[in-house]
């Protein structure tokens, strides 16, 4: 059904394959590029990908401006801020990230910071505050999962202020997407099996809450499908490059999708785990994707139903009778849930990811302010929130 | 080529009356719930004191000001500075379809009707006031349409508040 009113946007050229990296310096030339700073992140360096990464552009011509590999785990301002000096200092001229959400994001709040000429993101935190289009910038993802190279989203922690500044902008969006099946079979199990939940919940939300629009539902289908098929592979059996090249293009399609139908409840008890016990967001996405579902089932019955069909493949889906459909989802999905705590000891419990029960009064109130509520298919109130959070404990 | 003329797009004055009387009549209920409704009251409580929060249509208005003092909240004319909340509607017929009120706060952000600048939380919170704020106005039929789930409120509370709001509370602003 067509919602009364939609917009979809999505300008990020994808390449996708074997050393599809190698096609980056052509691509900077198209950019009119010639001089990038490259953003990543210890534990992709010393996985070894910066040297994959950096051979792709020998016989090239194009000259790294600066390589800043000491991004922290979730993007920080002030870290923004001493990158945007490398930039300027080197004289560069676009930006590469190369890692996972963190590195990306942090890329992002670069961008802003040297195209605006500014040193503080502040003045651009919200919804559309950027009216010019940003340095060139380059997106190769190392993990499966947050799709932040599609997305127009970035947040980046404010430490002076202890608060998380969010950046809504279509300029935010990379020009383009690079993925490579090498730059994430070093992935290990468990990073492996959270990042793919969390683009699996990205998927399932896009498709359940209430901005979905037929073009956001045709990414996050597809999304869902490849992710049910890939994820074990590629946790049991890392080099399988064919199950990490599915997973990686599943990722960037659920980000796609989430990026033009906003995600929900499971994504605002995410954050708020993630911010009061430091639950790595894609644990997270795992312990609360069957919660979250079960609590906005009776909006979401059709949606969820439809959605069993990508999930479980067409026998299981023609063989449920409708109306038991989006229960059987849940089901299907707790069997994963399961299948990736046996594979890779991922998290099913709050309790297990480090959360004590004393926090959870905090992170319910953190999640009734948290904005993806506001896309949620049911409201939630902080009574409701605290029973979810029990539940998934 | 000279018969080439320019255009400029005159205004709709209806729309906009329309809009600007809807906005007198919210702001003023915000400013008589807050002073009666426990809710809402604890909501406002977590704001700083002297927050201001705008509704505002793209590019010429109307608009309403809302600032909190003395711990209550009260509709203002105009202020110095830029308000900490700003919620701006995109044109005058996307404020007209959620003022009047055809379509709901949710309904119309996940159509990007609007745009919201400033802190999420206080958004939040002010969405949970509104949803309050029009169970009182508004009977049933009209709040299904408009919010995900209707309040509860006591069914005396919400008719004699509802009654006193449309008889007292909408003239003396208390
Ligand atoms: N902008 C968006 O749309 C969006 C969406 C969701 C999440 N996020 C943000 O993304 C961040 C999380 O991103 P993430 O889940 O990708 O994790 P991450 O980037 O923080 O990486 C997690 C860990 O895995 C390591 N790693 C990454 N790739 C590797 C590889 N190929 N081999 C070995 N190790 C590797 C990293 O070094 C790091 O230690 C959060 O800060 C979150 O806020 C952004
Ligand atoms: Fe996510």
């Amino acid at each position: 059904m067509l919602p009364s009113y939609y917009e979809f946007y999505n300008p990020v050229k994808i390449i996708s394959g074997s050393k599809a990296l190698d096609n980056i310096p052509y691509e900077l030339e198209l950019l009119n590029a010639k001089r990038p700073l490259v953003v990543t992140d210890k534990g992709v360096e010393n996985a070894g990908l910066m040297k994959v990464f950096l051979d792709s552009f020998k016989n090239s011509g194009i000259e790294i401006g600066g390589i800043y590999s000491d991004v922290p785990p979730d993007s920080s301002n002030s870290v923004v801020k001493a990158i945007a000096k490398i930039y300027r200092e080197k004289e560069c001229d676009s930006i590469i990230a190369v890692g996972g959400g963190s590195p990306i994001d942090t890329a992002k709040g670069v961008n802003i910071l040297v195209t605006e000429n500014s040193n503080d993101l502040m003045e651009f935190e919200g919804a559309d505050r950027l009216k010019k289009p940003l340095k060139p910038f380059i997106v190769v993802p190392t993990t499966a999962g947050t799709g932040s190279e599609a997305t127009l989203v970035a947040v980046i922690y404010n430490e002076e202020k202890n608060v998380k500044m969010e950046f809504i902008s279509g300029y935010l969006l990379p020009n383009l997407a690079v993925i490579d099946p090498r730059m994430t079979e070093t992935m290990p199990p468990k990073i492996t099996a959270a990042t793919g939940m969390d683009a699996l919940t990205h998927a399932v939300e896009a498709f359940t809450c209430l901005q979905k629009n037929p073009i956001s539902d045709a990414y996050a289908f597809s999304a869902i499908k490849i992710i049910s098929h890939n994820i074990l592979n590629a946790v049991k059996n890392g080099k399988d490059q064919k199950a990490r090249l599915n997973m990686a293009n599943a990722a960037t399609m659920a980000g796609i999708a989430f990026s033009n139908s906003m995600v929900g409840a499971v994504h605002a008890l995410g954050h708020s785990a993630g911010a009061v016990a430091k639950v790595p967001h894609g644990v997270a996405m795992s312990v609360f994707l069957p919660h979250g579902l079960e609590y906005n089932l009776e909006k979401i019955k059709d949606s969820l139903g439809e959605l069993l069909l990508a999930l479980s493949g067409p026998e299981i889906f023609a063989a449920t009778p409708k109306e038991k459909r989006a229960l059987k989802f849940i089901e299907d999905l707790r069997r994963l849930q399961k299948q990736l705590f046996d594979e890779a000891s991922l998290p099913m419990t709050l309790k297990d990811a480090g959360v004590t029960e004393d926090m959870l009064g905090t992170i319910a109130t953190k999640a009734i302010n948290d904005g993806a509520l506001m896309m949620n298919p049911e409201e939630m109130s902080h009574e409701d929130a605290m029973k979810v959070l029990k539940k998934a404990f | 080529m000279s018969s080439i003329k320019s255009y400029k797009p005159g205004r709709k004055w209806f729309k906009t009356i329309v809009c600007k009387v809807v906005m007198v009549i919210l702001g003023r209920a915000f400013q008589v719930f807050s002073r009666h409704d426990h809710e809402i009251k604890n909501e406002i409580a977590a704001w700083p004191e002297g927050f201001t929060l705008e509704l505002n249509v793209l590019p010429f208005g109307p608009r309403l000001l809302i600032l909190k003092e003395d711990g209550k909240i009260r509709t203002v004319g105009e202020i110095d500075e830029k308000p900490e909340l700003s919620v701006n509607f995109k044109n005058i017929e996307s404020a007209f379809l959620i003022l009047t009120p055809l379509m709901g706060v949710p309904r119309g952000f996940a159509e990007h009707r609007f745009i919201v600048i400033g802190d999420v939380a206080k958004a939040m919170a002010f969405t949970r006031c509104l949803n309050r704020i029009l169970a009182y106005l508004y009977p049933d039929f009209l709040c299904r349409n408009l919010m995900r789930r209707i309040p509860e409120i006591n069914f005396m509370k919400r008719m004699s508040k509802r009654l006193y709001f449309y008889t007292i509370g909408i003239v003396t602003g208390s």
